[in-house]
């Protein structure tokens, strides 16, 4: 009982220092799931017109962050990009990872919007033509739309697993709840197990109701056969 | 040429050849390890799920729920950290690392294996009743052959994952192709050589893996089995 009350108070005791990790967590995971979303959904839109450079051109772009690790990516980024010696990329801890997950990000989205317009009938850009819309109304008004719809799904398991991924930031300095957890365990080494429990707890906390929502949306949108995980 | 070898030194890296060739040999044969085993746990975990015992499956839910929404690097030191703890330092680092990235694969193997079961038509199963096999038989050698063939191709895609996962045991100092980028940096203190040739060596493995999934996905079956998925 005693050993419950004293993990107790550490808890408490730890919690304004997680609770600050988890809200930078959270902080770079929407700042890059915003960009990336954006990113990634206008190169699956030029990715869609058939223009063979362009598709090519992303296409590598897809293969080379999809074949890398995250880690690899992070790295290339923080360490390699300020030896060019340009100014503008010499990131601080917090772009770099702000910038590396947007585009790890937009690798995911791509794919997914791409499938999702692929997998709206082609019937309804055709009626869309035929009524006099131009290409970029009937992508505008009614292919866009209803690809949206279908991109939910792959699309939160995708902020799942981006979520995950802020977990590696702790390794270039990023203070988020990894790094807060284990600069908690710098100063009580003896709750290294208890500590890494809690940080466990609070990325289920965070993930748990994405990935729900994911099997939720599945379920009432259908799936388009693209599945991130 | 000058130029080039302003950025990249290419003499640098042919010292390391061997440390980088190495590393290729070591992910592939640790990702090798872990795939062998998540796919044969991912089965038991997937005819877990599949139960109608409630315990049993819910075990497995929870299981599968839990692996998904935290990160593997929580994973890893959890495991790293806690396995002495429980069994005492019986385990080297990559035992340790094969065991939590087992642990991280499984649930994924299974969801893909039971999509697999799912996908196979009842009629296989009655047929196999009919002809007097009991569950047992029924799954071991009618269904489940069936089922892993029709997953190949995620499960490729699952690989390709894996194989990227490995890069985070170079955290618990396990040697491996981003512990030899690692290696380079420390001892040569160039970033650029460094982590560009790491990446180029995942993009080759990468590139490895998506030749051998079209050969897969051509001679697997022929056409009509390309047409039914």
């Amino acid at each position: 009982m005693d050993s419950i009350i004293e993990k107790y108070q550490l808890f408490i005791d730890l919690l304004p220092l997680l609770m600050t990790g988890l809200w930078m967590t959270f902080k770079v995971s929407m700042f890059a799931i915003i960009i990336g979303s954006l990113l990634g959904f206008f190169l699956g839109i030029l990715r869609t017109l058939n223009n063979k450079i362009i598709t090519n051109i992303i296409g590598l772009y897809l293969h080379i962050f999809r074949g890398t690790p995250y880690l690899v990516q992070l790295y290339l980024i923080y360490f390699v990009l300020p030896s060019f010696d340009v100014e503008f990329l010499k990131f601080d801890s917090f772009t770099a990872a702000i910038v590396s997950l947007s585009l790890y990000t937009s690798s995911y989205v791509t794919e997914i919007v791409t499938a999702a317009i692929n997998a709206v009938p082609k019937g309804q850009s055709e009626g869309a033509r035929s009524v006099g819309m131009s290409k970029i109304q009937s992508l505008y008004h009614i292919v866009v739309p209803q690809a949206l719809k279908l991109s939910i799904p792959p699309m939160s398991g995708v902020y799942v697993i981006i979520i995950k991924s802020t977990a590696l930031l702790s390794v270039i300095g990023i203070s988020e709840l990894t790094r807060q957890g284990e600069n908690a365990i710098l100063r009580l080494p003896g709750n290294l197990m208890f500590i890494y429990f809690v940080i466990a707890l609070m990325y289920f906390i965070y993930c748990y109701p994405v990935l729900r929502f994911s099997a939720w949306a599945e379920k009432r949108y259908g799936s388009i056969g693209v599945d991130p995980e | 040429m000058e130029f080039l070898s302003n950025y990249f030194n290419f003499r640098i890296v042919g010292q390391y050849t061997d440390v980088f060739i190495e590393g290729v040999l070591t992910t592939l044969v640790l990702a090798g390890i872990c795939l062998v085993l998540s796919i044969f746990f991912g089965i038991f975990v997937a005819l877990m799920r599949m139960s109608s015992n409630p315990f049993v499956w819910r075990t497995a839910a929870a299981y599968i729920q839990i692996i998904r929404s935290t990160p593997l690097l929580i994973q890893i030191y959890l495991i790293y950290y806690g396995l002495p703890f429980l069994i005492g330092n019986f385990f080297g680092e990559e035992a340790t690392a094969i065991i939590a990235l087992t642990i991280h694969s499984t649930p994924y193997m299974a969801e893909i294996i039971r999509a697999g079961i799912a996908s196979i038509d009842r009629g296989q199963s009655e047929g196999a009743m009919s002809v007097g096999m009991n569950k047992m038989q029924n799954m071991f050698y009618i269904v489940l052959p069936q089922a892993l063939a029709n997953v190949v191709p995620p499960m490729l895609g699952q690989t390709a994952v894996l194989i990227k996962d490995t890069s985070l045991f170079s955290i618990i100092a396990v040697f491996e192709l981003m512990g030899a980028g690692l290696r380079m940096y420390s001892e040569t203190v160039i970033a650029t050589e460094s982590y560009v040739t790491t990446a180029v060596c995942y993009l080759l493995i990468y590139m490895m893996m998506l030749v051998f999934s079209n050969i897969v996905q051509k001679q697997l079956g022929g056409g009509a089995w390309q047409t039914a998925h």
